[in-house]
C-alpha cells in the first residue's frame, strides 16, 4: 500500500483495523481525481532567528511560544513556508457534498494525505540540499500547534507574499484559503537532533483516534 | 487623454517597485504604503527613476492600499493614497525632460482575501473596498485606474464595477495567468477575456507569475480572443530561490530584447513586473521607442465564460440544460417555495454530468422575490459547477441583480423586438456584458413566415448596436412553436434558422422541446426536430441533457458532422453498448437491508423500486431500512464500521428513501414523522464536512434538517429556531477562534428561545470545552448526535 493511502486510511479513523475493498477502492479513485484537480504551490524563504528577553523573534515577528522555542533551540535560522492544494481540491469537496458524502470524506483523507506528502517530498530535497552545508533542518512546526497561537497565520502570509505568490490567503477567523494549505516554519540548526519527534508524535493527545500507532 | 493614445502607439509602464522599496529597508511584512509617508522621498525617488529611463506611465505605491489589507492604527488610507498619487506625480515633475505627456496610474491589487464561497469575502465587500481606493485616487489625481496580478475573475469583476461605478477614469487590468495560460482560480484566457470586455475596460492583458519568454504563448493566446489593447508586464524571469530568497535574474537587456518580440506580437502597453528595476525599463524604452504598435483587431467569436471556462457557440453546437425552470416541474416548483437549494443545485449537477455545456437558470414563479431567489441560487450554482448560465428572466431587476453578482460573463435569456424590452435589457448588456438571446417576437406578435422573424432579428442586431452592442454578443431564437396547433410550425422554423444564420451572420438558439407541446410522446418528435434544426444552424438546443433521446440526437450529429474528433465522445459514450437492452445490478436475493449495510447504493434503489409495489413504506422503513441503519451505526460505535462505510450506508438509505417518498408523495403517515433539527457551521468558520456528515444521518433517521450552511451569524440561526419553532439546534466549529461564534449564538438561543437545546461538535472541542460554552451535548461523533436528537425529540 502507498504510503500516502496508508495515511489517508489513518485520517479516516481506522486505527490499526484493517481497511475494507470498497473503501481503499474509493481512496484510490480521489487520489486519482485530485490529482487532475489541484495546483500544489509551495513558497519558502528564510529569516534569522533570534531570541530577545525571553521572546522569540523570526524575521522581525515576534513570538511567544515555548513549543516553538524548544523546536528552535540551537537555530539562527528558519525557514517559513506556504503550500497549497489550490482551490481545485475545495471544488471538488463542494460538488460531492451534495451527492456523495463518503467520498467527501474519503477525499478528505486523501487531500489532508497529498499535502503533506508533497510537503514531505518537498522537505527531503530541501535536506538534502542543506546536509551538504551541514545544516540540518527540524520538524515542521505550523501555527495553531501547541501554544504557536494561530493568529501569526496573518504576519507568516505577508512575509511571503503568499497570496501573490502562490494565492494562498486566510479569512478573518485565521483559516487558511483554500482550505488544503498549510504554513509553518521549519528550524535550521548546526547541531544534528537525534530522531526528532514529527508530526503526529509530538502531540500530548495520546488518545487520539487519527493518531499513528506509536 | 491616455484613451486617444491607446492602441495608437506604444505606451511604457514602469517596472517593480516592492524589491527596490525592500533595497531601500522594507522589511518582509511590513506594509509598503506606509512608505508613502514615512520615507516619501524614497517612494518619489524610484518614480523619477522610471519616469527618467522612459516610463510612460508609473504606478502609485498603492498595491495594498484598500481597507481590507491595509490596516494602521497610525494612518488613514486616505491619506496613503493621496500621499502615493502625490509623489508619482511629483517623481513626474522631476524626471520628465522631453516634455512628453505622462500618468500617473492608481495601482489595485487584490484583497488579499478569496472571495466567496470558496472564501470568506463578500462579493460586495470587495467592491465596497476597492471603491474607496478609487474614489481616494481619483481625488487625489490619479489619471487611470490599473488594477492588477488579479487571480481571480471574480475579485476582477468587483474591482471593475468599483472603478466604473465610482470614478470616471479609464480602467486597464492585468490578471496572472500560469505558463499553460491558466488563473490559479481556474479560469482560463477566453474566460477572462470574454468578460472583461463584457464589463468594458479599456485595456487587458497580463502581469507577474512569468518572465517575458514565458509570456508569449499567453499573450498570442489573449490576443486570439480579444478586441482591445493588451498590456504585457513579465517578472525579470521566473522566480528562482537562493538561501531562502526569492530573486529574477532576467539582465536589462536581454529582458529588452524579448519585450521587443512581445511588441511585435501585438503588446500595445509593455512595462515590468517583480524583479524589474529602471535599468530593465530604460533598456526595454531604448530598444522599442518607435515601434508601431499594433491596432486592436476586432473578435468574432460568441462565447460565455464563468469563472472555470469559457463556452463559444461557434459551429460545433452546444447544449444548454433546460431543467432548472419550474415551468411544468412540479418538484422544481416545491424546491423554490422550501427554499431547497440542495434540490437545485443537484439538477446543475446532474445537466453537468449529462453533458450540458451551458445551464439555463429560470426561478419565475408567482409569490416569490425572483431577485433574491435568482442572485441566491446563481451564487450558489457557480459554487459547485463552473458551467457558464444563462440567466433566464422577464424581471428586470432579477436581470440586472443576477448579472451583477455572476463570475463570468452570462448568457441572457432574454430580450425581443419590443422596444420597451430593449429599452430594459441592452443597457444591462452594454454595462455588465452577457450574450442575449433575441426573440423573433415583437408588438405584433410572433410572425408566421421566416422573413418575418428575419426582419425582427435585424431590428434586434441594429438596435443593439446603438448600445454599442456587438452582434457577435446576440444569438436569436427564431422561436419553435408547437405543431399541434400549426402544421408548417416546424417547417418555418427551420427556414427562419437557416434564413438568420445566413442572412445576419449571428449563431442561434431554440427551446427545442416546444414543438411537439400537446402530442403523445413527445421524445420521438423533439429528437428528431432537434437534429433538423441542428443540421438547419442551431447553434445551441436548449434542451432536457439527461433525455437520452436527445443526447443520442446531439452525438449521432457531431460524429455525422465532423465535430466529434476520431469519434472520442462517441465511442467513450457508447462503446459498450451492444443493443438496447436496460441492464440494472445485480440484486437478486439481496435484501434491502443487506445493500444498505454494504453501501450498495444503486442496489438499495432497485431492490427498494421493487418492494414499494407490494409494500407499506411504513413496514419497509421500519423492517428494512431502520434496523440496518442501527446495525450499521453500532458497527461505527463499537469500532467494527468505519466513517466511509457508514456514510456509503447512509447514502445507500438515502436512495432508498428517495424511492419511497416518491411513490408515497403526500402520504400522511410519512409526513408527521419528521421532526426539525437546524445545523450550521458558525460565523467565521468555511469548514463544513463534518456539519454535512450529521445533516446526512439525521436525514436518515427521518428528521427535517434546516441546513443553514456555513458562516452563518448567531442571529440568523436564532431567528430562523424562533420562526420554525425548532427544538434542538447543532452548530459545528473547526477552529478556537470560531467557538466565540458557536457561545455567541448558544447565549443568543438561551435567550431568545430558551426551550431549545444545543448540540455542538467539531475538531476543537471537547466535553469540557462544550460544557464551558454552555452546550447541551457534544457529539463526538455523528452518530451519537443521532442518538441525541431522537433521546431529546422523543423519537426513540
Amino acid at each position: 500500500m502507498d504510503a500516502r493511502v496508508r495515511e489517508a486510511v489513518r485520517y479516516l479513523g481506522y486505527g490499526g483495523h484493517a481497511v475494507d475493498e470498497q473503501t481503499l477502492a474509493l481512496i484510490e479513485d480521489s487520489f486519482t481525481e485530485l490529482e487532475e484537480a489541484v495546483g500544489k504551490r509551495i513558497i519558502y524563504r528564510i529569516f534569522d532567528v533570534s531570541w530577545e528577553a525571553g521572546r522569540l523573534l523570526i524575521g522581525n515577528m515576534d513570538i511567544a511560544s515555548r513549543n516553538l522555542s524548544k523546536n528552535l533551540r540551537d537555530c539562527k535560522e528558519a525557514i517559513l513556508l506556504g503550500a497549497t492544494l489550490g482551490i481545485g481540491a475545495d471544488m471538488l469537496l463542494k460538488r460531492y457534498s451534495l451527492t456523495d458524502m463518503s467520498r467527501v470524506v474519503v477525499l478528505q483523507a486523501a487531500a489532508a494525505a497529498m499535502l503533506e506528502e508533497f510537503l514531505d517530498q518537498w522537505q527531503s530535497r530541501l535536506r538534502v540540499e542543506f546536509e551538504n552545508s551541514g545544516q540540518y533542518l527540524r520538524p515542521r512546526f505550523s501555527p495553531g500547534y501547541g501554544d504557536f497561537d494561530i493568529r501569526h497565520q496573518d504576519r507568516i502570509l505577508r512575509m511571503l507574499d503568499a497570496d501573490r505568490r502562490i494565492g494562498l490567503t486566510m479569512t478573518d477567523s485565521y483559516m487558511l484559503t483554500p482550505t488544503k494549505s498549510v504554513t509553518a516554519v521549519i528550524g535550521i540548526s548546526r547541531k544534528r537532533e537525534e530522531c526528532p519527534l514529527e508530526g503526529c508524535e509530538v502531540c500530548n493527545k495520546k488518545d487520539c483516534i487519527y493518531r499513528r500507532n506509536t | 487623454m491616455i484613451t486617444d493614445r491607446l492602441g495608437q502607439e506604444l505606451l511604457f509602464f514602469d517596472g517593480g517597485m516592492g524589491t527596490l522599496l525592500q533595497e531601500r529597508g522594507l522589511k518582509p511584512g511590513e506594509l509598503p504604503e506606509i512608505w508613502n509617508i514615512e520615507h516619501t522621498e524614497e517612494v518619489f525617488d524610484i518614480h523619477r527613476q522610471y519616469f527618467e529611463a522612459g516610463s510612460d506611465i508609473v504606478l502609485a505605491n498603492t498595491f495594498g492600499a484598500n481597507a481590507l489589507k491595509f490596516h494602521s492604527d497610525e494612518y488613514e488610507l486616505e491619506d496613503i493614497v493621496t500621499a502615493a498619487v502625490v509623489s508619482a506625480k511629483e517623481g513626474a515633475n522631476f524626471g520628465v525632460h522631453d516634455g512628453r505627456e505622462v500618468y500617473v496610474a492608481l495601482d489595485v491589487g487584490p484583497t488579499g482575501k478569496l472571495l466567496k464561497p470558496m472564501g470568506d469575502l463578500s462579493f460586495e465587500d470587495a467592491y465596497a473596498a476597492f471603491a474607496e481606493t478609487m474614489r481616494y485616487g481619483e481625488e487625489a489625481g490619479a489619471d487611470l485606474i490599473h488594477i492588477e496580478t488579479m487571480s481571480d475573475t471574480y475579485e476582477v469583476k468587483a474591482a471593475v464595477l468599483a472603478a466604473k461605478e465610482n470614478t470616471k477614469l479609464p480602467v486597464f487590468v492585468t490578471m496572472i495567468f500560469d505558463e499553460k495560460g491558466k488563473l490559479l482560480t481556474g479560469g482560463d484566457v477566453p474566460g477572462a477575456v470574454a468578460m472583461l470586455e463584457g464589463l468594458r475596460v479599456d485595456a487587458l492583458g497580463m502581469n507577474c507569475g512569468l518572465g517575458p519568454e514565458q509570456m508569449i504563448p499567453v499573450l498570442k493566446e489573449v490576443r486570439k480572443y480579444t478586441s482591445l489593447p493588451v498590456i504585457v508586464k513579465p517578472n525579470a524571469g521566473l522566480p528562482k530561490q537562493k538561501d531562502g530568497v526569492t530573486y529574477y535574474d532576467v539582465e536589462p537587456e536581454s529582458f529588452a530584447g524579448t519585450m521587443k518580440e512581445i511588441v511585435e506580437l501585438g503588446a500595445c502597453v509593455i512595462g515590468g513586473c517583480c524583479g524589474t528595476t529602471p535599468e530593465h525599463i530604460r533598456a526595454m524604452t531604448s530598444a522599442c521607442r518607435g515601434m508601431k504598435a499594433s491596432s486592436p483587431v476586432k473578435k468574432k467569436a460568441t462565447i460565455v465564460s464563468s469563472y472555470g471556462r469559457a463556452v463559444e457557440l461557434g459551429d460545433k453546437p452546444v447544449i444548454i440544460g433546460e431543467r432548472i425552470n419550474p415551468t411544468g416541474k412540479k418538484k422544481l416548483k416545491q424546491a423554490l417555495k422550501d427554499h431547497d437549494l440542495d434540490y437545485i443545485l443537484k439538477e446543475a449537477i446532474i445537466q453537468q454530468d449529462n453533458g450540458a455545456h451551458i445551464l439555463d437558470v429560470n426561478v419565475g414563479l408567482p409569490d416569490i422575490d425572483e431577485t433574491a431567489v435568482m442572485t441566491e441560487v446563481v451564487k450558489e450554482i457557480q459554487s459547485v459547477t463552473s458551467l457558464p448560465l444563462q440567466i433566464d428572466t422577464v424581471n428586470g431587476e432579477a436581470m440586472e441583480a443576477a448579472m451583477r453578482i455572476y463570475n463570468g460573463k452570462p448568457m441572457i435569456n432574454s430580450v425581443n423586438g419590443k422596444q420597451e424590452s430593449m429599452k430594459q435589457v441592452f443597457p444591462l448588456i452594454q454595462k455588465y456584458g452577457g450574450v442575449v438571446v433575441g426573440l423573433t417576437i415583437d408588438e405584433d406578435g410572433i410572425p408566421d413566415t421566416a422573413k418575418g422573424r428575419l426582419r425582427i432579428a435585424e431590428k434586434i442586431i441594429a438596435e443593439a448596436a446603438k448600445y454599442g452592442i456587438d452582434k457577435k454578443d446576440i444569438v436569436i431564437d427564431v422561436l419553435a412553436m408547437t405543431i399541434s396547433s400549426d402544421a408548417d410550425g416546424a417547417k418555418t422554423t427551420l427556414e427562419a434558422l437557416k434564413l438568420v444564420r445566413e442572412t445576419c451572420g449571428v449563431r442561434t438558439v431554440l427551446g427545442v422541446s416546444n414543438i411537439s407541446f400537446g402530442l403523445p410522446f413527445r421524445p420521438a418528435i423533439n429528437s428528431h426536430f432537434y437534429t433538423m434544426a441542428l443540421q438547419n444552424g442551431l447553434s445551441a438546443g436548449i434542451v432536457n441533457p439527461s433525455s437520452e433521446d436527445m443526447t443520442r440526437a446531439y452525438d449521432s450529429f457531431c460524429a455525422l458532422m465532423g465535430y466529434d474528433e476520431n469519434f472520442a465522445r462517441y465511442i467513450e459514450k457508447y462503446g459498450s453498448r451492444t443493443a438496447e437492452v436496460k441492464t440494472g445490478g445485480d440484486t437478486s436475493g439481496m435484501t434491502l437491508s443487506a445493500a444498505i449495510e454494504k453501501g450498495l447504493k444503486e442496489e438499495a434503489h432497485l431492490i427498494t423500486a421493487r418492494l414499494v409495489e407490494k409494500t407499506e413504506p411504513l413496514d419497509i422503513i421500519n423492517q428494512e431500512l431502520i434496523p440496518a441503519l442501527d446495525r450499521v451505526g453500532k458497527g461505527f460505535e463499537q469500532g467494527t464500521v468505519f466513517l466511509p462505510q457508514l456514510l456509503m450506508s447512509a447514502d445507500a438509505a438515502k436512495n432508498a428513501f428517495a424511492v419511497i417518498k416518491e411513490r408515497f408523495t403526500g402520504d400522511d403517515m410519512l409526513e408527521e414523522t419528521r421532526v426539525k433539527v437546524i445545523l450550521a457551521t458558525v460565523k467565521g468558520d468555511i469548514h463544513d464536512i463534518g456539519k454535512n456528515i450529521v445533516k446526512v444521518l439525521l436525514e436518515n433517521y427521518s428528521f427535517d434538517v434546516i441546513d443553514l450552511g456555513k458562516d452563518v451569524p448567531p442571529e440568523q440561526i436564532v431567528e430562523k429556531a424562533v420562526e420554525e419553532d425548532v427544538k434542538l439546534v447543532g452548530l459545528s466549529a473547526l477552529m478556537t477562534t470560531t467557538v466565540v461564534s458557536m457561545e455567541e449564538t448558544i447565549r443568543l438561543l438561551r435567550e431568545k428561545k430558551a426551550d431549545c437545546k444545543v448540540m455542538v461538535g467539531g475538531a476543537v472541542l471537547n466535553q469540557e470545552y462544550a460544557d464551558m460554552i454552555g452546550a447541551d451535548f457534544y457529539g463526538k461523533d455523528a452518530m451519537q448526535s443521532v442518538y441525541y436528537a431522537q433521546k431529546v425529540l422523543d423519537r426513540e
